[in-house]
């Protein structure tokens, strides 16, 4: 049992654990039993450079620079770095208006609103920042913010983009150039959805229990057939776990994340299935397979209207969710941020992130995992999320079963403590 | 893929005689569109889309969609029919790859 | 704050559903055309004025607002399912209904997204899809009735794109 106010506690006590590096490897390395894209690898190329192993469809850039959340990644975050605008060069603000506006860059608009009709959709996660060239600010300032706002702001989610090379000197310079035009004033906004400060929340996509709603439903149903196939060495789920998936698994999934002692590690339903499916039935159900996804659905399904109830009281427990709380905290990657930096409401929850609501994480964020996506046309579990999450922050993935994201989830899932499943949701 | 044609219809459990009732259809397929190139050049041959729902109601039909790649993958539609009696609703699915998939609800009247 | 229809606003208006799992199989095998599909199709890559041509000639289109509901989200999450609902007063009679429903993209590649061909047996002059948007951009619903009147509405959607990557 763990009470709102013992949550919260936790929450704001992990400003202090982010200061300390990664734990000490007090936790038993997994051997990944995901699916090859899953698996976070790193493979040289003929020219020397590396490129790293992804979802097909995700960028292949290699992030070895930065720091994971590798319970072994003793690395430090990126050095406060105070910068100079390089003399003689001269920013153009008009390359420093579309440098802003683009989403192979920040977008800086993801955070920062400006004027113009075709900033869509810009996010209030940081300052409005249309009128800041009225504000007597000088280049050298502002270069030096852009390029380590951590030298005027410690404690701020704002990424380093120039000292971890995410923006060049001249990038950073037209940007200077565009923010110095914003000399306001600000005019009449026209459009209510235009300012994320007004704009209109996203409504969502109906009912993620209905099959003809929910393809993810029709899915997981056509995971049933797995249940009673037999696996290689001869046998099916049902054999074990009688009178059908409904009855059989009812309950089950509000207990996990758990520490699962046969395997000496917090797991979550997907990363079990890695292990029971074969040892039990010589089924193979990989991380991230699609086995492993649809049927990891249908056995949450079973628990559908359930309180979650996981363990959060046995000395492994506690270990593991003291863990994930510093993960949580854990500034990573290229762009420096953690997982606090948006779900948090001290920081961008309840906010636009560009065109995207972002959720607090006291509020919960994991019972209606796994969950389709209508971007991706795809049921995704917490698993496959989390490594989305980063890369485009810049940010190695580790494997969709490392431990470091089971204790993760099982932190998440604390916050989920006494609300009902409703498995599978559905996203954008 | 396994699931590629299954259909799930759904409607109201209670029926009136003579009264129009809203149906529900979900169709699992990949909605593949034709990728061009900035040239314009097709780079993706593979085409396959549903183009043709037709729904039919005791033997009769009584509403068809054409639809186009500008349909969502796993495509929904809602329509209506006039319950006037018991008996078979059929909704199919044609893809221009020759595909034809079928969901029936059997109409009960309350 | 938002309006536009929700998925439970529509099964609240079903009232207590019955799922039917009617499962479909595909009746015939699979063939790949390697060419495409046969001509013509209905769906074509064109301009919405050239797709409006197309569709309705030089015929007159008259403001539908008084009669034509279009249900559609102000703001779309993104553009791969947009939920798009239209609904026409008509008594849906043989004498007086509706025979055709159309919604169209102005912004798509493919403009023309769907066409419903309607009989009086169909009760309601309703038709509701989940459709593709490629951009920000209108949408448009015209209806045909019996007599050859061509009605239309349209709607601007806002399309989100990206947040932080995604």
């Amino acid at each position: 049992m763990i009470p709102r106010l013992l949550a919260a506690a936790l929450l704001l006590s992990g400003c202090a654990a982010a200061r300390s590096d990664a734990p000490a490897a007090t936790v038993a390395a997994w051997s990944t039993r995901a699916v090859p894209e899953a698996r976070g690898d790193v493979k040289p190329l003929p020219d020397g450079r590396k490129e790293a192993v992804r979802y097909p469809g995700w960028t292949k850039e290699d992030f070895s620079a930065f720091r994971t959340y590798g319970y072994g990644d003793a690395r430090p975050e990126p050095a406060v770095q105070k910068a100079e605008p390089p003399a003689g060069i001269a920013g153009d603000a008009k390359r420093g208006r579309a440098l802003f506006l683009s989403r192979a860059k920040g977008p800086c608009t993801g955070c920062h609103l400006v004027p113009g009709a075709d900033v869509w959709p810009a996010g209030n996660v940081g300052p409005d920042l249309s009128a800041i060239g009225g504000r007597g600010l000088t280049d050298a300032y502002l270069y030096a913010q852009i390029h380590d706002p951590r030298v005027t702001f410690p404690k701020t989610s704002m990424p380093p983009w120039g000292a971890t090379g995410a923006l060049g000197s001249g990038e950073i310079a037209d940007i200077v150039a565009y923010l110095q035009t914003l000399t306001g004033p600000i005019a009449a906004e026209t459009d209510v959805d235009r300012n994320p400060a007004t704009r209109r929340r996203p409504t969502g996509f109906g009912d993620n229990l209905d099959p003809t709603n929910n393809p993810a439903v029709v899915l997981a149903e056509g995971a049933e057939r797995l249940w009673a196939e037999r696996g290689a060495a001869g046998k099916s789920c049902a054999d074990c776990h009688e009178g059908g998936v409904d009855r059989a698994m009812r309950g089950v999934a509000t207990r996990y994340p758990r520490f699962v002692k046969g395997y000496a590690r917090v797991m979550s339903l997907e990363d079990l299935l890695t292990v029971h499916g074969p040892e039990r039935t010589g089924r193979a159900l990989p991380m991230e397979s699609d086995d492993n996804v649809h049927l990891a659905t249908r056995i949450k399904m079973a628990s559908n209207g359930l309180p979650f109830a996981v363990d959060v009281e046995s000395p492994e427990a506690r270990a593991a969710l003291a863990r994930g709380e510093a993960s949580f905290h854990r500034r990573v990657g290229q762009r420096n941020h953690a997982c606090a930096d948006c779900h948090t409401p001290e920081r961008g929850a309840n906010k636009f992130l560009g065109g995207r609501w972002l959720a607090d994480v006291r509020d919960g964020l994991t019972r209606h995992f796994p969950t389709w996506r209508t971007s991706q046309n795809q049921i995704w579990d917490m698993r496959k999320r989390m490594q989305w999450c980063m890369t485009p922050l810049g940010m190695n993935m580790l494997p969709a079963d490392a431990v470091e994201y089971a204790e993760l989830e099982l932190f998440l899932t604390s916050f989920d403590h006494g609300k009902p499943l409703s498995v599978p949701g559905i996203r954008h | 893929m396994q699931d590629i044609g299954k259909v799930r219809l759904r409607v109201p459990s209670t029926i009136k005689a003579g009264e129009p009732v809203r149906v529900r259809a979900l169709v699992i397929h990949p909605m593949e569109r034709i990728e061009r190139d900035a040239k314009g050049q097709v780079i993706q041959k593979k085409y396959n889309y549903i183009d043709k729902v037709l729904v039919t109601y005791l033997g009769k039909q009584v509403a068809a969609f054409d639809t186009t790649q500008s349909v969502s993958e796993n495509p929904f539609f809602s329509f209506a029919f006039r319950a006037t009696g018991a008996g078979p609703l059929k909704v199919t699915f044609l893809d221009t790859a020759g595909g034809k998939y079928e969901g029936t609800a059997d109409i009960k009247l309350a | 704050m938002a309006r536009g229809i929700t998925r439970r606003g529509m099964l609240g208006r079903l009232g207590a559903l019955a799922t039917v799992a009617a499962l479909g199989r595909p009746l015939d095998a699979v063939a790949q055309t390697p060419a495409g599909p046969p001509t013509p199709q209905f769906g074509q890559q064109e301009s919405v004025e050239a797709a409006m041509k197309r569709l309705f000639g030089a015929r007159p289109i008259k403001d539908g607002s008084a009669v034509i509901k279009l249900d559609i989200p102000l703001i779309a999450e993104n553009g791969a399912v947009v939920p798009v609902s239209v609904e026409a007063q008509s008594p849906m009679t043989p004498q007086n209904h509706v025979t055709h429903i159309y919604v169209i993209a102005d912004k798509n590649r493919i403009p023309v997204v769907t066409h419903a061909t309607l009989t009086p047996e169909a009760g309601q002059a309703f038709m509701g899809a989940n459709i593709r948007l490629g951009e920000t951009g209108d949408v448009r619903a015209v209806i045909e009735q019996s007599d050859g009147t061509l009605l239309a509405v349209k709607r601007e959607v806002k399309v989100t794109v990206g947040g932080c990557g995604g």
